[in-house]
């Protein structure tokens, strides 16, 4: 809750200094509307920005044409808003423009977002800011997982969860490109599919995979993660707070069970 | 001298097949729960229960406090609640009343789900606070 605070403090600094607002998702000109019978329309202009660190030991000569692929497909991954229904809040009062706290109710929310993604290389970890998204590219990856099937399996990326640092196999990622996309929907908080009959979806993660499809309920589930909070709407600007980066990234990279080979010098 | 080695062998042996026999009994009825449990895990259905009753609405999942800025528990402060007391508050108590059939939040139909899908949502929220990684191949 303190850093928290302290974040929300420096952003509102830096939006009264006019100083970029800056982090993984930057919000700006947010606002909503209530068409009166229960549906709430989210409006905003988002920067996604993902921040790629090579630790490869013999560098990633494909590594600009993969991270403009990716930015590419989150992009249109992204394009077109999404919708969840169901969704129970206060009772947002548009006369006043805040969300009543001591009402309760069921909406439909639409969201109506544009974003614009950046994927950016960075060589150093003070390029690294504790509300930074992170994609680390390694050699590869020791981790294995047993699938609903009762199979094991090898893993080419793997990330630590929503909000937190991913990592793919430069190998891995250069015979599949579209794992640097399907591992940062994981920090999105998209979960992977294993269902024989959805082969087809992006987050499908086991070999057979057929397809990049995301459906419109992960589409929702997105845009409710990078709201954060709907009260937040009434903000105008806002960027998402403190996630502990490079910390949760060592820690992550050093855990002997994820089995992470990377050139441990490029590390600094 | 013999006999009491004897006696005390056949005593020994004795508390041996008995131990290994109760041994054997449990191990069975182990088996026996365990093939009678068709409850399985499965992330990803876990993770769509929780998008249809929209628990992160209010416990944020992309916050590393345990409370967020408006003083309620983020999902990092429900992963770190004991199973018990979040089955307790969560789906018996159907938080405060809030969810319960004239509650504010009954729409949220958690009575609709089974035990199965209880103790995934459980897990779910506690596998958040344990940091496991998500593959891809």
């Amino acid at each position: 809750m303190t850093t928290d605070l302290v974040h929300a403090i420096r952003a509102n600094l830096a939006i009264l200094q006019n100083q970029p607002l800056s982090g993984g998702i930057v919000a700006k000109n947010l606002h909503i509307s209530d068409n009166g019978s229960g549906e709430l329309t989210l409006y905003g202009d988002f920067i996604i920005t993902l921040k790629v660190l090579d630790l490869t030991t013999n560098g990633a000569p494909n590594l600009n044409s993969l991270m403009t692929f990716t930015q590419q497909v989150i992009t249109t991954k992204l394009r077109g808003g999404g919708y969840k229904n169901g969704v129970i809040i206060h009772k947002y009062n548009s006369a006043r423009k805040i969300f009543d706290k001591t009402k309760t109710w069921t909406y439909s929310i639409r969201y109506n977002f544009n974003f614009a993604v950046n994927v950016i290389q960075i060589n150093m970890l003070t390029q690294i800011k504790g509300n930074d998204f992170v994609l680390a590219v390694v050699d590869s990856i020791g981790h294995q997982f047993t699938d609903k099937y009762g199979r094991r399996q090898s893993s080419g990326g793997l990330t630590q969860g929503e909000g937190g640092p991913a990592t793919v196999s430069y190998n891995s990622w250069q015979k599949n490109k579209y794992i640097g996309v399907h591992e940062f929907f994981h920090t999105l908080s998209l979960d992977d599919i294993e269902d024989s009959d959805k082969k087809s979806r992006l987050m499908y993660h086991l070999a057979d995979n057929s397809g990049q499809t995301i459906s419109d309920t992960e589409r929702g589930d997105m845009m409710k993660f990078i709201m954060v909070n709907i009260n937040d709407i009434t903000k105008i600007n806002s960027t998402n707070i403190n996630l502990n980066t490079l910390s949760r990234l060592r820690t992550f990279l050093n855990n002997p069970t994820n089995g992470f080979k990377f050139n441990k010098t490029k590390f600094r | 001298m013999a006999s009491n080695l004897t006696k005390l062998s056949l005593g020994s042996l004795s508390i041996f097949l008995f131990l290994s026999c109760q041994n054997a009994t449990e191990y069975k009825n182990s088996v026996g729960n365990k093939t009678s449990d068709t409850c399985r895990y499965y992330r990803y259905d876990a993770g769509q229960i929780i998008s249809n009753l929209g628990c992160k609405n209010c416990h944020v999942s992309f916050n590393v406090d345990k409370i967020d800025v408006y003083g309620i528990t983020t999902w990092r402060g429900l992963a770190a609640m004991d199973s018990l007391k979040l089955i307790d508050y969560a789906f018996t108590k159907k938080h405060k009343g809030w969810c319960s059939k004239n509650g504010d939040f009954k729409t949220a139909k958690m009575d609709t789900l089974s035990d199965c899908e209880i103790r995934s949502v459980i897990r779910y929220i506690k596998d958040f606070g344990r940091d496991i990684p998500m593959p891809s191949q």
